[in-house]
């Protein structure tokens, strides 16, 4: 007949800690919230900034020149699709098109919609391209991909209602949804309407009898030229060009957006990050304390354990090995519950926090998950520690003589 | 089997030194019942602790089979408790959180190859006649079976020494009896017991007995 396993080490740290669930509830708790509130600042961080990376890479585009004044203005249309109209010459275009080391420009026009719109609830920003030049849109496609847009077509970001073939009505004019771009994170990909410049005009002529209000639209001028640059030539130096010989333009590279949206982000990072230390601050010596009580309560325990033979390592081991347990699991806990609420609400946080958003990619999130709960084990193992080497130092049998059964 | 020679126990207090245990010395044969009487203080429960290798003694040594226990590591004193010494606490000390069987069988965790499994435990408890309460947490035992749980408990690593302090300290006279027929029947199958006790009652039961008083051992006198 074999003889059954014995009585596990692992089988007494779990029978130590499912058989005292009040305490060790609330200190898995505590654990739960260290991690949810680390995970949460790592996820929001890295989920902003890849949605701003597969934004601007979806765009396509190494420099974005905008009117001078406007700069401010069009990065917050493209991070977070506030609406917003801004013209300058067209005849810019044209030299820009010239400029040594760009290999590819393509004029957008900015309309912002009136709200009340059937597709949604707040004004959007209309973005009337050129189908001859353009070479971002296309590229964006997720439904109806090699789409050519016709005459009153428009392409719709991920976050505008309607399904393709249905029709949109702005400023009176009805337009024909024939394409849906993938989800990008940034508000001012995922809330835009594409349009075609031709049909722009029409609809701003026709404002004036089938709108409540007029739309203008300044012939001879755009809002933005999107210009993709020659692979040898930097991006830095063709932006440079574009300044010096076309007065009145700012340029805006994809690093300039990630600094603005780094600065945008800091707000927000700065305050999770410095909601964490807090609580991490707190909860080291609450959990500390806990421990101390917990090293306490069970001194006659460690006592018993030296007595029937126990090394004092032994007995460190099972009690950071209980720390640990309630770590991972309470960690575990944590990082699951803030990753629910991230993800169903990650439209929400995006719009209230006003940074674009989207899941990070697995690896990511995984390796939020991962430092998220080092940090937990590490706190947990640092607070444990001190009681456990104090009871561990604890003249055993005067200890078990001292208590009770 | 253990050789007891000088061991003193002493604790120093604002304005003098005392004595907890003062040069005490006898000796322990192999299958010997040495029972330690005494008062409550007189230093029996030091001198237990000194034997088992968990009190420091200021002076003297303490040899178990040869070996002079204090020269040893904290590791290999640990050691050498797990595998020779099987302890039985005047309270039961019976660890809270685990069943009766999971006690019985926690020494064997702290001797590296001692996971015996769960039938020699079971076999044991069955030896304290506990094998139908094998399952039930100490919570739910009485005295007298928390006692014998903790006699299984002190037998499971197979010890050459059985050590029990004032094992019927808390115990009815027909527990008490109970349990010390059952000390009785492990030294008849050749455990070594040294137990210490304020009951001179229990005498009949040692082979040999030893009085102690104010820290020493009167070993001229036997009871």
């Amino acid at each position: 007949m074999s003889n059954p396993p014995g009585l596990g080490f692992f089988r007494l740290v779990l029978s130590n800690i499912t058989r005292r669930p009040q305490r060790n509830g609330a200190t898995i708790i505590a654990f739960a919230i260290i991690a949810a509130s680390l995970f949460s600042a790592l996820y929001l961080t890295s989920g902003a900034l890849q949605s701003l990376d597969a934004g601007m890479t979806r765009m396509g585009a190494d420099i974005l020149v905008v009117p001078e004044g406007y700069s401010a203005v069009a990065q917050t249309v493209i991070l977070m699709g506030e609406p917003s109209s801004f013209f300058f010459n067209d005849s810019g275009f044209e030299q820009i098109s010239k400029i040594p080391g760009v290999a590819k420009a393509s004029p957008q026009i900015f309309i912002a919609t009136l709200a009340g719109q059937a597709c949604c609830s707040a004004p959007v920003q209309l973005i009337a391209i050129d189908p001859e030049h353009d070479f971002t849109v296309a590229n964006w496609l997720k439904e109806n991909p090699g789409v050519v847009m016709g005459k009153d077509d428009i392409i719709v970001g991920t976050m505008i209602s309607g399904d393709i073939g249905s029709d949109l009505l702005f400023f009176g004019h009805t337009f024909h949804i024939v394409g849906r771009l993938a989800k990008t994170g940034m508000m001012g990909v995922d809330c835009a309407i594409f349009t075609r410049v031709d049909d722009a005009y029409v609809m701003a002529d026709e404002s004036s009898v089938k709108a409540v209000r007029k739309l203008t639209i300044p012939r001879g001028m755009v809002s933005a030229v999107l210009v993709k640059v020659d692979p040898a030539t930097p991006p830095g130096t063709v932006a440079t060009r574009i300044q010096a010989q076309i007065p009145g333009t700012k340029t805006i590279t994809p690093n300039g957006l990630l600094s603005s949206v780094t600065g945008q982000l800091a707000a927000v990072t700065h305050l999770l990050y410095g909601s964490t230390l807090a609580v991490m601050i707190l909860s080291v010596p609450l959990l500390g304390f806990i421990s101390a009580m917990v090293a306490n309560e069970r001194k006659r325990e460690v006592a018993i354990f030296r007595a029937l033979g126990a090394k004092k390592s032994q007995v460190l081991h099972l009690m950071l090995a209980e720390s640990f347990t309630l770590s991972v699991v309470g960690g575990l806990i944590g990082i699951a519950a803030a990753a629910v609420v991230l993800v169903s609400f990650q439209d929400f946080i995006a719009f209230s926090l006003k940074i674009p958003l989207n899941i990070p990619s697995p690896l990511t999130v995984m390796m939020n998950a991962g430092s998220a709960l080092i940090i937990c084990i590490g706190i947990g193992g640092i607070a444990s520690l001190y009681p456990a080497l104090m009871v561990n130092r604890m003249e055993p049998y005067e200890t078990i003589r001292k208590g009770k059964p | 089997m253990i050789d007891v020679s000088g061991v003193t126990k002493s604790y120093r207090t604002q304005n003098s030194e005392v004595f907890a245990v003062d040069n005490v010395q006898f000796e322990v044969r192999s299958g010997d019942f040495v029972m330690i009487l005494g008062r409550s203080g007189c230093g029996k429960s030091t001198l237990l602790g000194m034997l088992a290798g968990l009190i420091r003694p200021t002076a003297g040594a303490i040899r178990l089979n040869g070996q002079e226990i204090w020269t040893l590591s904290e590791a290999d004193r640990a050691g050498c408790r797990a595998k020779e010494i099987g302890f039985v606490f005047q309270f039961s000390g019976l660890i809270p959180t685990l069943t009766a069987l999971e006690n019985v069988m926690l020494p064997t965790l702290f001797l590296p190859n001692g996971a015996e499994g769960r039938l020699k435990a079971r076999a044991l408890l069955e030896r304290v006649r506990m094998s139908d309460r094998a399952d039930a947490y100490p919570m739910t035992l009485s005295s007298g079976e928390m006692k014998r749980v903790a006699i299984a408990r002190a037998l499971i690593n197979d010890p050459s020494l059985i050590i029990a302090d004032e094992p019927t300290g808390d115990l009815d006279v027909d527990t008490e009896y109970e349990i010390m027929e059952l000390f009785k029947e492990l030294n008849n199958q050749g455990t070594t017991i040294i137990m210490v006790t304020h009951n001179p009652e229990l005498v009949p039961y040692a082979t040999r007995t030893y009085r102690m008083d104010r820290g020493k051992v009167n070993t001229s006198e036997p009871f």
